[in-house]
């Protein structure tokens, strides 16, 4: 039995640990339940190495760097306060407790310190009580058997693939990089070669679905892949994700019932919200992507609060979930179907309980995940699930909305979301919604609809080159229109996009330099009578 | 003298089976040398035959089918005054059309004789249980027994048949079957729905392998069937109705007006005039033609028409351009469309095809960029009759193009439904291989490249073809572009794809892009197949009665398929197959007239209260309640003997010839009068499931030997009455197998079957019936597997089945009331 409660503590090589160096060689005692893990300056610690030490049970953690002005590193320590001020408020919106995260300046010198910030520690973190979370106990291991592979092939069409070189040619990834393509990568599982569980061609995939819409033998490439994923998980393989699991860890986290989140503090004070009706408004992770990307200003939380203006504007007063948790997409996608399970398990009861008919979300994804997949988990779902491009579509027909004269002729550009387009068939709602909007001149580019370029990503993983190759690309297209803004639908293409615009370019700003802005975001504009007239 | 004696004995024997007379039943148990002996003791059948009732004479030989044997057993006929035979030996399917002869032969009725299948259903499935096969052999002998006895005999109805064909559909296949039909010398009627005879022929420039002109080989074609004394070419006509039956079919044929009259001396005057351009359709939408028009150059009729739906002169309408410059004054705006009725004997459908439209594929931008074109198109640009005079111009700049690019394969071999149909549209590969060609020889600089994923070549002359084409310098890449874009400036397209061979990926840009389109049933041919009464295979095209041995019958007598209306074909193949339905009209017509086997339904008018029940469910529309006599009457020619119709009766008030509720009932009976408790009662149609029996005795697949086969034609026939008589006799379970659903042989009599199943399983649910006890299987000719599979599954039902439960379902299953049942 450990020593409660646990303290995780990071300490920098120059300054902390030699204090606490000092604390030792001065015999000073203090509580003895830390560890320590030294780190040559506070600024190496990352959000996702705290988010996984409480991931498995820490109860407290410490960052300890230099005095500002004194780092050995010249800024590391500004880095680390940043990173603990974010991850405090992942940790506080995780109901979880931002007291648990602490930050420190201990320098060489401050034995007595050291000691006293421990002490204290300990005894707060008694009061607070011990982290709802436990330690997670290890991944069943089966052994390497083609068996479980055959089901997924019968199930998806594999065997029919006529080696037409289709999906191969259209693949973002495999133009970028030709190593990979999806035909080889069936070619090699169904002649039975060993295929390692980190094989590129079951991980690099972005599941955009490009390949099985121009596949003339229907094959189902993007289940296949997803399958392939939990089976490579369940052999041992672990994703290779960006932003060192952090993403997906908080939707580990989330998927213990023990979380019991503070995640509505983003609702203006004016948002007349209820706790029971007929509509209900899916906010998704989009609380926790404003902090997470906040350096990039990705602004995700202000779909959150257009969607709630223009539902209040027409009369609605939605249902918001007050621990709802993430709809499990990207656990789903890569292959962490146990924990995907008890998030739709969970979210479809919270939703269940609140009586609503219908369950209206601003992000492609979880429109996907909760449409098409969680019926598969927990069968007829009782709601209808519709996409806020479908809700706006609606309302404008029926004439709900007023939109005075604010743009004055706005060329944009629509991007297809892989998982709203490709994969629902929902292309129109959208298209309509910008058509009236008064003024907008609606462009389209050459990718569009059912041929529409993925963001560039999937589910956190392999973000990297190609990635951004596709990004700028798809950037390059979209402002070769002659489109003054690009209109996105899901939050997660939001973030793509406007990280690959940040920071060093390989191209001419201009060349990419399209306005994002979120669909609702949009419309919330439109409807700004005070723009009109300030215009 | 011999002579006459034998034919007084004949006479006798007729006699003595019209009269109500004395049963004299002849029972033969075949040995078929050790194939039925081997496992079947057949001495012990055949004593145990001469116990049945009326039963005068048993014998087992050796080889039943023989010459020999087949002389022994008439001789036995006329010797011992036999009036009914029964045979037990293989299918009927095999051989009961060789006993009946031998009967007729013989001076019975052939209708007189019924077979009991110990071979097939019996010895080859049960090698290791010789006592339980013999039992079951008794049993299947008795059943036969039981219905010979009540065999009527029957007259074959001769009808005649009308010495004259409808072709439908003037392509190369309909001319075809039409000039061989006139050249035999029956009046064809050749019906057309577009202005001129020519089909798809017409369109192409030149035919693969032998690089032919193809208007150039069609038009002497076309000429002939338009000026031959025995084809009346009845162009811009449509087939309105059709009633009647083989030999006697009734035509309702609706004549389009041309509003042009036969002053019409072709000078085009008014051509020149008018002010309306439509897309010529000929010419695929390439160029325009005006409202009066006529649709190419060799149109046969070479006559002038207006186009009703783009001229401004009909009706309301006032331009009269065309009237104003018309010297012979042969323009008349009043012209109505005209009803002919016509009568035929046999009809020929060859309707032809469309081309895919490869829109849907929007990855290949067809419509979005403008030197992307269809295979057809390609055929009228490089035509010399098209609207470039034959000149290879590619749409944005009108210049000969360098390099050209083919797609093979679109909208066919495409799984997924948005893309286009499943299968292979047979001509594309050739199609393209001669397009290649043909752009070699006039410009042999131009780069030519061909996308594939397979290239298929497999007729006569088509490998020399492909081997020209690659001699030639045409590039074939394995592997189809994932996308085709457009380079702006200069509207070429630009390619990316992965080269199978090298595992490459290639990204090229061409000047011209040809889609390889696939081609598919006709948008409108669903009204032909309502009008027939055909059924259509999965991919859209009309099904031939067997696809080996009669791919040019439909089930529907008297009707024949010929050229693309049966499945993708080239023109070669087209030319065949409308030969070869010519000459099945042909047979049907040199006889004058077709016997109708005589197992068709015939109305008990006492009975018959005219409820009309019966003919909502005849898949031929061949019964029909009186008008007058409110009495339902049947049009034999046109019954095809599935017996869903009495199934359906709920009077009894219609009957199958040779399959008559009694004659089953006794069957049942007989099956069920001994230790009916093992037993499964399996009523088997005769054109799927029974042959699946069969063919899972000609394999040697062995079953447990608890079923007691009845054979009916359809499933349809299988009342419920039957189902419910053979269990209240105390059978264990019942098994009730037909044709899979869309492949019956009556077309959709099988979903009669699935219906009342459907209901009987209600039924036995509210009774407290193990409802499990009557099954329902699918079982086509091919699965023998399948009905072995089903024989040992039901077993397991068998053995669960306890003798409370039986006299329980004895019990609930009584009749009501006392009614006259047989």
């Amino acid at each position: 039995m450990k020593d409660k409660p646990e303290i995780l503590a990071f300490l920098c090589n120059w300054c902390s640990y030699a204090g606490a160096d000092l604390a030792g060689t001065s015999r000073i005692s203090y509580p003895a339940n830390v560890r320590s893990v030294r780190v040559m300056c506070s600024g190496r610690v990352e959000p996702s190495f705290i988010l996984n030490a409480f991931m498995n049970g820490i109860d407290g953690v410490l960052v300890s760097g230099c005095h500002p002005n004194d780092c050995h590193y010249i800024s590391g320590n500004l880095k680390a306060e940043k990173n603990v001020k974010n991850t405090k408020k992942i940790l506080q919106l995780l109901g979880l407790g931002p007291e648990r995260l602490r930050l420190e300046w201990v320098s060489a010198s401050e034995g007595q310190i050291f000691a006293n910030v421990i002490t204290d520690f300990t005894a707060k973190l008694k009061k607070m009580g011990p982290n709802p979370l436990e330690k997670k106990h290890d991944l069943k291991e089966t052994s390497v058997n083609r068996e479980s592979i055959s089901e997924v092939i019968e199930n998806t069409n594999i065997r029919l693939c006529l080696e037409c070189g289709k999906c191969s040619s259209s693949c973002p990834i495999t133009r970028m990089n030709p190593a990979f393509s999806p035909r080889m990568t069936v070619k090699r599982i169904l002649n039975g070669a060993e295929v390692s569980v980190y094989d590129p061609g079951i991980w690099a995939c972005l599941t955009c679905g490009l390949c099985q819409e121009r596949c003339p033998s229907d094959v189902h490439y993007v289940d296949f892949v997803r399958a392939c994923r939990e089976k490579a998980r369940l052999m041992g393989a672990t994703e290779p994700c960006a932003h060192k699991d952090m993403l997906l860890d908080l939707q580990r986290i989330m998927a213990n019932p023990k979380i019991n989140q503070k995640r509505l503090g983003w609702l203006p004070k004016e948002a007349a919200v209820s706790e029971t009706g007929d509509i209900l408004y899916f906010v998704g992770c989009l609380p926790y992507f404003d902090v997470i990307f906040n350096d990039i200003k990705a602004n995700s939380i202000e779909t959150a609060k257009s969607v709630v203006k223009i539902m209040n504007k027409v009369g609605i007063e939605p249902v918001l979930l007050r621990n709802e948790r993430c709809c499990g997409h990207d656990l789903y996608f890569t292959g962490d179907t146990e924990n995907f399970e008890k998030l739709a398990r969970m979210n479809v009861d919270a939703i269940k309980q609140a009586k609503v008919k219908e369950v209206v979300t601003s992000c492609a994804e979880c429109y996907r995940t909760m449409k098409l997949d969680y019926p598969k988990i927990v069968g007829d779902l009782g709601f209808e699930v519709i996409h806020v491009s479908e809700f706006l579509a609606n309302i404008i027909e029926k004439e709900q909305l007023e939109f005075p004269e604010v743009f004055k002729d706005k060329k944009v550009v629509y991007h297809d979301p892989c998982r709203l387009g490709r994969h629902m068939g929902v292309y129109d709602a959208p298209r309509s919604v910008i058509k009236n909007i008064p003024e907008t001149d609606l462009l389209e580019m050459e990718r569009n609809r059912e041929n529409s370029l993925c963001c560039g990503v999937n589910s956190w993983l392999n973000c990297g080159k190609v990635s951004k190759q596709i990004q700028l690309d798809r950037l390059t297209e979209a402002k070769a229109t002659g489109a003054e803004w690009l209109i996105t639908a899901c939050p997660k293409c939001q973030i793509h996009l406007k990280c690959a615009m940040n920071g060093e370019l390989p191209v001419k700003r201009s060349k990419i330099d399209v306005k994002l802005y979120d669909l609702p975001v949009l419309v919330e504009k439109a409807l700004d009578r005070k723009r009109s007239r300030s215009k | 003298m011999e002579e006459q004696k034998n034919e007084e004995k004949v006479t006798e024997a007729q006699k003595r089976q019209t009269e109500p007379e004395e049963l004299r039943i002849g029972v033969y148990v075949c040995h078929c040398g050790k194939n039925i002996a081997g496992s079947v003791d057949c001495e012990e059948v055949s004593k145990y035959a001469s116990t049945l009732p009326h039963v005068v004479l048993s014998k087992h030989n050796l080889y039943s089918c023989s010459d020999p044997g087949q002389e022994s057993m008439k001789k036995d006929i006329i010797e011992n005054k036999l009036n009914r035979v029964v045979v037990a030996s293989c299918t009927p399917r095999l051989h009961e059309p060789t006993f009946r002869r031998m009967c007729e032969e013989a001076g019975l009725n052939k209708y007189l004789f019924e077979m009991a299948n110990i071979r097939e259903h019996c010895s080859w499935v049960h090698l290791y249980e010789p006592e339980k096969a013999t039992e079951k052999a008794k049993d299947l002998v008795e059943m036969a027994v039981a219905k010979v006895a009540l065999l009527k005999p029957q007259k074959e109805a001769v009808v005649p048949v009308t010495r004259k064909a409808l072709v439908i559909g003037g392509g190369v296949a309909g001319i075809q079957a039409a000039l061989d039909l006139g050249d035999t010398g029956y009046q064809v009627y050749l019906v057309e729905k577009s202005p001129s005879i020519g089909g798809r022929m017409a369109q192409i420039d030149k035919t693969f392998p032998t690089m032919d002109c193809s208007i150039c080989i069609l038009a002497p074609k076309m000429s002939d069937a338009g000026r031959h004394p025995k084809i009346e070419l009845l162009a811009n006509s449509e087939v309105l109705e059709v009633s009647g039956y083989i030999g006697n079919f009734k035509v309702k044929v609706k004549k389009k007006p041309r509003y042009i009259k036969k002053e019409c001396t072709a000078c085009g005057d008014c051509v020149e005039v008018c002010p309306v351009e439509v897309p010529n359709e000929f010419e695929e939408g390439l160029t325009y033609r005006k409202a009066i028009y006529i649709p190419f150059a060799q149109a046969v009729p070479a006559l002038y028409l207006i186009d009703e739906k783009s001229c401004l002169g009909i009706g309301d309408n006032t331009c009269a351009k065309c009237k104003e410059v018309c010297g012979p004054d042969a323009i008349d705006f009043t012209a109505k469309e005209e009803i002919v009725e016509i009568d035929v004997g046999t009809i020929i459908v060859a309707t032809g095809v469309d081309v895919f439209d490869p829109a849907a594929l929007t990855e290949y931008g067809y419509m979005k960029y403008p030197n992307v074109i269809t295979s057809m198109e390609f055929e009228r640009i490089i035509n010399a009759g098209g609207p470039t005079g034959g000149h290879l111009t590619r749409p944005s700049d009108m210049k000969l193009p360098k390099n050209v690019a083919f797609i093979q394969c679109i909208g066919s071999r495409s799984l997924s439904d948005k893309k286009g149909h499943t299968y292979c549209s047979n001509v594309c590969c050739m199609n393209t291989i001669k397009d290649c060609l043909l752009i070699k020889e006039h410009w042999p600089d131009i780069k030519l490249y061909v996308f594939y994923m397979d290239i298929r070549a497999f007729g006569k002359g088509f490998e020399d073809l492909y081997k020209r084409a690659k001699q030639a310098g045409v590039v074939f890449i394995r592997g189809l572009p994932g996308e085709v874009t457009e380079n702006k400036g200069n509207h070429n397209l630009i390619l990316v794809g992965e080269d199978l061979t090298s595992n490459k990926f290639y990204k090229m840009e061409t000047e011209m892009l040809v889609l390889s389109v696939g081609i598919e049933p006709r948008a409108d041919s669903s009204v032909i197949q309502r009008l027939l009464t055909l059924s259509k295979t999965s991919d859209g095209f009309f099904m031939e009665a067997h696809p080996k041995l009669r791919p040019v019958d439909t089930p529907t007598g008297g009707v024949f398929l010929a050229g693309c209306a049966e499945g993708p074909k080239d023109i070669k193949d087209s030319v065949t197959q409308a030969s070869a339905a010519a000459g099945r009209a042909g047979i049907l017509m040199a006889k004058g007239s077709v016997t109708v086997e005589a197992i068709t339904s015939m109305v008990d008018i006492d009975k018959c209260v005219g409820c009309g029940l019966c003919t909502k469910v005849c898949p031929y529309n061949a019964i029909t309640v009186d008008k007058e006599t409110k009495k339902a009457v049947v049009v034999e020619a046109a019954c095809a003997g599935c017996g869903t119709c009495g199934a359906e009766c709920p009077f009894g008030a219609i009957q199958m010839r040779h399959f008559t509720d009694e004659q089953i009932n006794k069957q049942i009976d007989a099956a069920t009068r001994e230790n009916a408790d093992k037993k499964i009662v399996a009523f088997c149609c005769n054109w799927c499931s029974y042959a699946g029996a069969d063919f899972a005795g000609v394999s040697r697949m062995q079953h447990p030997p608890n079923a007691r086969i009845i054979r009916t034609m359809c499933s349809g026939r299988v009342a419920t009455k039957f189902v419910e008589r053979a269990f209240r006799n105390g059978a264990a379970a019942v098994l009730v197998a037909g044709c899979h659903l869309n492949d019956c042989h009556y077309i959709n009599a099988n979903y009669q079957t699935k219906k009342r199943v459907e209901k009987l399983w209600s039924k036995l649910d509210k009774l407290g019936i193990d409802k499990n006890r009557l099954q329902l299987a699918w079982i086509s000719a091919a699965e023998g597997e399948k009905f072995a599979s089903k024989i040992k599954e039901m077993e397991k039902i068998v053995e669960g089945v306890t003798k409370v439960e039986i006299e329980k379902t004895v019990v609930a299953l009584a009749p009501k009331k006392v009614k006259k049942e047989d």
